[in-house]
């Protein structure tokens, strides 16, 4: 099937039943789907372990991707690992979990631990993976849009066959710079592909509070590129309509729009723990649930004649919940970045001002030892 | 806190007649809530201040008592929350636009900067812009730098906006009527982690603080604590650890930092003849470096020690070291320690 911009309703491949509802491109033999399945469950037994983590006590913010898991995974397969380049926003460990991040670099970031790649600096959930070219995650809504816009200037100006993914919510869409940014990639035909991930919700304004346009991928058509609309918890249709739109993209046809519709099972974070109570129904969130990502892959797997048994899960569950322990383990036992972490890495050369400061807190701290 | 931070910080000498004790966040609510009730010219907005009530609860309920057109979410856009309160003010209204975070006012800089800070000067005194933005600011919440940043410096340096910053439930009350019943517009940043933590009396009538003014913590004739925010708790500590010594700190909360109380600041430091100067804002260009130029300007005769300051350093706020990065009472009081030894 020849993807098209604009459709009407999003692209669908696989119904809520679990059915084709066309034929399937060749690779997606049972195998091929169990390996998304796998990436799918992995991602939310992270979330759930994680969440655990955090009514420990051992870390302070978390914010799941549960129910996102199908664009993720879908997005993330569609891309050339460890060659494209990523600017991500926080809600996104699925889709550095399914590049091939290790599990330990994202954990040790949220713990904050010397492990941590980004030495504790940031809050928990603001990862960066610089050996798969995922750039560090700010917390500024829409701010990673015209900094992604220059990443793909720059991989056409060095004549580079990579090109750069850039996701945000539903809520980045009112800002400033993603206007600015996804305009300024239109008029240079830079090799971006945008990435709406339509959760819904930001924090507590829905999208409809969001933005008085139909859909957000029609928004390409004023800025001169193409919008796409896609099933987001249909990970086929994902990681077709994705691959489709990066091998567009790659091929030098300019930068795209992607709006993946899905849903935000979740409160928006830890700090957000009661969404149903203060401005969504549980009505609501039960109607997504029961479409839920996993139980569609689960259900065409079934119809393909290959189900997923109850034992496989147990297991898969139990793989995973040791993969995080034994992740939570080691970045544990790595300790706390020492006090002096704080003082480098601000100019490439420590200036002398900052010296100055060191040297006092080593005092206090040589006094407090 | 300590408890004695705490009983000194809820009994200001300004409090009089009927009075409830309350915490910081409430203090705020309760001033919305009430000059909502008696301005129909003020609405309040910003992301996710209508039902959910803000992300600290600082909105809470005024949605459902004074109806969705005049406390409501916006779009996800500071730019727009700020330009849109600016074309509001200019048309007579008395908005309050809340951002998150005052990490995140980015976005809204040049609305600040080029319209709000320039309306009354650039239309000859015929426009102005007496808009409220409501911000929480500081660290000490474990936010890291995208949730825990002091810029109230750069604000303070763009001339034509009050800036203004309580540390009790008194002033963030009796502040926060005042920039609402102000011509100018305000930038009124809300230390988050005294929110819940600052308790205090605040009267039942009707009252207002005015922007500009400092107010005095704590007399004392040894030297002079000033300090402004978040950091206040820590400078009581760090005054009553001093006085276990004997040494008697005068303690200053500057309140307002646009304009600000010059005058308070010189009178104790000319008594006291020494200055400690507390701020959470990295320390290059930090406000408090004004400070020390208008008191060593006025009063270097009668200094007996130059004067001092403890501030954050010059980095993007740290994560799992913000402890050290943030003046603890010990390390405020060893800079006071410093300038009596001088």
């Amino acid at each position: 099937m020849k993807i098209q911009p604009f459709t009407a309703e999003p692209i669908r491949w696989v119904s809520e039943q679990g059915e084709p509802l066309q034929p399937l491109p060749e690779r997606y033999t049972p195998d091929f789907l169990r390996g998304l399945y796998r990436d799918m469950f992995r991602a939310r037994e992270f979330d759930r372990k994680l969440i655990t983590l955090l009514r420990q006590g051992r870390t302070s913010f978390y914010a799941q991707a549960h129910g996102m898991e199908a664009t993720q995974v879908g997005l993330a397969r569609a891309c050339r690992a460890g060659h494209d380049w990523w600017w991500l926003y926080y809600r996104d460990h699925p889709i550095m979990l399914t590049l091939g991040v290790p599990m330990l670099q994202l954990i040790s970031q949220i713990m904050g631990t010397s492990t941590d790649v980004c030495k504790g600096r940031q809050m928990p959930h603001h990862f960066s993976a610089p050996s798969h070219n995922v750039v560090s995650i700010s917390s500024s809504i829409a701010s990673q849009v015209p900094p992604a816009t220059g990443t793909a200037m720059a991989q056409k100006y060095l004549g580079t066959d990579e090109i750069t993914i850039c996701t945000f919510g539903d809520g980045a869409t009112s800002e400033g710079d993603w206007h600015a940014g996804i305009n300024m990639a239109a008029v240079k035909r830079a090799p971006v592909m945008f990435v709406c991930e339509n959760n819904q919700w930001a924090i507590s304004t829905g999208v409809a509070d969001q933005t008085a346009s139909e859909t957000i991928h029609i928004k390409a058509r004023a800025y001169g590129m193409p919008g796409y609309y896609v099933d987001g918890n249909d990970v086929v249709a994902v990681l077709e309509v994705m691959s489709a739109v990066a091998e567009r993209v790659r091929s030098g046809e300019g930068p795209a729009i992607v709006e993946a519709l899905t849903y935000r099972v979740g409160s928006h974070s830890n700090a957000d723990a009661d969404a149903e109570k203060h401005y969504r129904t549980r009505e609501e969130v039960e109607e997504w649930t029961s479409r839920d990502p996993l139980d569609r892959i689960e259900k065409l797997l079934a119809h393909l004649g290959s189900p997923v048994t109850a034992e496989e899960k147990e297991a898969l569950a139990q793989e995973v919940n040791a993969e995080v322990s034994a992740a939570i383990e080691e970045a544990a036992a790595s300790g706390t970045p020492s006090w002096d972490v704080m003082f480098h890495d601000i100019y490439a050369e420590q200036p002398p001002h900052l010296a100055e400061q060191e040297a006092y807190v080593r005092a206090e701290q040589e006094v407090g030892a | 806190m300590s408890l004695i931070a705490e009983e000194q910080m809820a009994r200001s000498p300004e409090v009089s007649g009927e009075t409830r004790t309350i915490n910081l966040i409430t203090a705020v609510t309760e001033a919305l809530d009430e000059e909502l009730t008696r301005d129909e010219r003020v609405v309040v907005f910003g992301e996710d201040v209508g039902p959910r009530g803000g992300v600290f609860m600082a909105t809470a309920g005024l949605t459902a008592k004074h109806g969705e057109h005049r406390v409501f979410n916006t779009p996800l856009s500071e730019a727009a929350i700020v330009g849109a309160a600016v074309g509001m003010a200019v048309r007579g209204m008395r908005p309050v636009a809340e951002i998150q975070f005052a990490d995140y006012m980015g976005p809204a800089f040049d609305q600040i900067l080029s319209q709000a800070a320039k309306m009354r000067y650039r239309s000859g005194g015929n426009d102005t812009a007496p808009l409220v933005i409501r911000t929480p600011s500081g660290g000490g919440v474990k936010g890291g730098h995208h949730h825990s940043q002091s810029p109230e410096s750069y604000y303070v340096h763009m001339a034509g906006v009050q800036v203004v910053m309580p540390s009790t439930p008194y002033d963030a009350k009796g502040l926060l009527k005042s920039a609402l019943r102000g011509e100018d517009p305000v930038i009124f940043f809300e230390p988050k982690r005294l929110y819940r933590a600052a308790k205090g009396e605040v009267p039942v009538q009707d009252y207002t603080v005015p922007i500009g003014k400092a107010a005095l913590r704590r007399e004392g004739s040894d030297l002079t604590l000033i300090g402004y925010g978040g950091v206040m708790p820590d400078v009581l500590d760090a005054a009553q650890a001093l006085a276990a010594e004997g040494v008697q700190a005068e303690v200053l909360d500057l309140r307002s930092l646009m304009p600000w109380d010059k005058e308070a600041v010189l009178s104790s430091v000319a008594k006291t003849g020494r200055a400690v100067l507390v701020s959470e804002a990295p320390r290059t260009a930090n406000f408090m470096g004004e400070v020390a130029y208008s008191i060593q300007e006025a009063l270097f005769d009668s200094l007996l020690a130059p004067v001092l300051q403890v501030a954050g350093f010059d980095m993007p706020y740290p994560y799992v070291q913000d402890k050290i990065y943030l003046p603890s009472g010990n390390r405020i009081a060893a800079a006071c320690v410093r300038a009596l030894n001088y």
